[in-house]
């Protein structure tokens, strides 16, 4: 979530060329943010919040590290202004972490048993036929 | 609970503090690697609504969460699950475990009563050790046959299940695939099973459960042992294929003498050929539904092994042609009558005894009546003896030394004499003899 009042520093170099993006993905959230909670599960209302927090951070992520479409100076400038989530960036470089889907998934002192969320269990793993839609984030397994 | 240190704490209510929960089988599911939540003073228990500690558990995959609903000096009173309610040893309701052990057990259920009721009975628990239930049920302790023919052999795990998806019923389920419960046809409303509450449970009192299955023990099916007396074989199926011959050796033995197993592995059944008929009986009379052995309810019928079957035939046959032959002796006593009494001592007196002399002239067969040669052996069952003479023809050959058979009273057993009979004998009716006489 960037905050509202952006540093005086103007924006480094090919700003403008991610900016519609970010735009388009703050509009998206503005909107997931109003959108009236009747008729979802209390667990439900966060789900879309999460998902497009998710989706802002890895589009900043395949920039730099997947396409090397950004300088580093901007991938910095967007951390530093919370336009991606830092802390999901670092799992996301870890092994087995790739596709993380929040943190609140991995936050094992949450649960009753230490455990971590059921979207972290391999598809290999589960027991056959089950389906998974974890309550965090509505995320259907983020774990190969 | 004491809130504070200085509180006074005489007469205060109890307040529940466990470590392991009092729980049956089916409700703890079949995953032995079980984990549990533990909350102490988590909710009230739903029979006397004082603060417990609530363990909840998921019993199993596809499962719904179970939890304790009742604290455990209430399950203790009554030896039953926390969570279902249903008693420990059978898996029965309330009502139908006290119908059959005939306990009456009058438990108040008014405010006050009750909370008297539970301190005394947390009392008496605290006093024994702990394997006997206090109150009525722990001085019944007999056994029932309607117990033993209702119970479950196996966890029942399907109870676990979760419950109906209302909003599928109404049609308005939109979690499809996802949703944890369960997309199933709701139960009947007008069937009395869907109308159940904890309390009536617990105090055994209208339970449709208990009714349903007070119902099914009075419709359940009879083994009727077969008319035909020399049948003494039992059938046994359901046997699975661990049961070995030494094992139903093992159990069936106790009944009685047995001549013969036939085990016959492919069909999983087994013929068990008692020496005597009451054995027989008395074996299927305790097995019946009853006996469950490595798990499977085994299933008891009257049988017939081949040789039996033959031997019955013959039998038959000879009784086809027997005709009663004018003059033979009325068929031998039964041997009930003769039980006891081998030397005719209950009967009166004969009317004139021979001279003892005279005995060993006497042509040893037929004999009148009294007891069997000891070559013939013991008579057959009753099925297989020559039906009797008709009146008329009663032994119309007066036996010798007698008076003619008008005279002859129909008394049995009298006719023959033994020397040792003779009341002018000493020592003959020693009891009965004056203890002058003898010394």
């Amino acid at each position: 979530m960037p905050k509202v009042k952006r540093s005086k520093k103007p924006p480094p170099e090919g700003w403008e060329l991610i900016e519609p993006t970010i735009d388009e993905l703050d509009q998206k959230l503005r909107e997931a943010e109003t959108d009236p909670h009747e008729g979802k599960r209390k667990v439900e209302a966060m789900w879309p919040i999460f998902r497009i927090h998710h989706q802002k951070s890895r589009y900043i992520y395949d920039l730099f590290y997947r396409r090397k479409a950004i300088s580093r100076e901007l991938y910095e400038y967007c951390l530093k202004e919370r336009i991606a989530d830092k802390n999901l960036i670092a799992k996301w470089k870890k092994q087995g972490y790739e596709n993380l889907c929040c943190l609140r998934c991995i936050q094992t002192r949450d649960t009753n048993f230490a455990t971590n969320c059921i979207c972290r269990v391999p598809k290999a793993k589960l027991e056959e036929g089950k389906i998974v839609e974890c309550v965090h984030c509505g995320c259907r397994g983020c774990s190969g | 609970m004491a809130t504070s240190k200085s509180a006074n704490t005489y007469n205060r209510q109890n307040w529940e503090e466990a470590d392991f929960p009092i729980l049956c089988q089916t409700c703890l599911g079949d995953n032995p690697y079980i984990r549990m939540t533990k909350e102490k003073h988590g909710k009230e228990c739903k029979i006397c609504a004082r603060p417990f500690t609530i363990f909840r558990w998921c019993p199993g995959a596809r499962m719904r969460f179970k939890k304790t609903e009742v604290c455990q000096t209430c399950s203790k009173v009554k030896n039953i699950c926390q969570t279902c309610l249903l008693d420990l040893e059978y898996g029965l309701p309330v009502q139908v475990r006290d119908a059959a052990l005939k306990i009456a057990d009058e438990m108040p259920k008014s405010d006050v009563n009750k909370e008297y009721y539970t301190q005394n009975m947390e009392r008496e628990i605290a006093q024994t050790d702990g394997t006997v239930a206090p109150g009525e049920l722990g001085k019944a302790k007999a056994t029932s046959d309607m117990l033993l023919k209702l119970a479950r052999t196996t966890p029942y795990y399907k109870r676990n299940r979760p419950h109906i998806c209302s909003f599928w019923v109404k049609g308005e389920c939109k979690r499809g695939e996802e949703c944890p419960y369960r997309h199933d046809k709701p139960s009947d409303p007008d069937d009395p099973l869907s109308d159940q509450n904890i309390k009536d449970r617990f105090y055994g009192t209208n339970d449709p459960v208990a009714d349903k299955l007070l119902k099914r023990y009075t419709s359940m099916p009879q083994l009727d042992a077969p008319e035909d007396r020399t049948i003494s074989t039992l059938y046994v199926g359901n046997l699975g294929e661990d049961v070995t011959e030494k094992d139903l050796r093992d159990n069936f033995y106790q009944f009685g003498e047995i001549r013969s197993i036939t085990l016959v592995t492919r069909q999983q059944c087994a013929f068990i050929q008692y020496t005597t008929r009451t054995s027989a009986e008395a074996a299927a009379e305790a097995t019946f539904n009853k006996l469950i052995m490595k798990g499977r309810r085994l299933n008891i019928k009257w049988g017939r092994s081949q040789a039996q079957g033959q031997t019955k035939r013959e039998g038959e046959s000879d009784q086809a042609h027997l005709e009663p032959v004018p003059g033979l002796p009325s068929s031998l006593p039964h041997p009930e009558e003769m039980q006891n009494n081998f030397f005719n001592l209950n009967a009166p007196p004969p009317m004139l005894p021979p001279p003892p002399g005279m005995r060993p002239m006497r042509p040893p067969p037929p004999h009148p009546r009294g007891p069997p040669p000891p070559m013939r052996g013991p008579p057959g069952p009753p099925g297989m003896r020559p039906p009797p003479p008709p009146p008329g023809m009663l032994p119309m050959r007066p036996p010798p030394m007698m008076r003619p058979p008008g005279f002859m009273p129909r008394i049995p057993m009298q006719t023959v004499h033994y020397p040792s009979q003779d009341p002018t004998r000493m020592g003959a009716t020693g009891a009965l003899a004056p203890p002058g006489t003898t010394k």
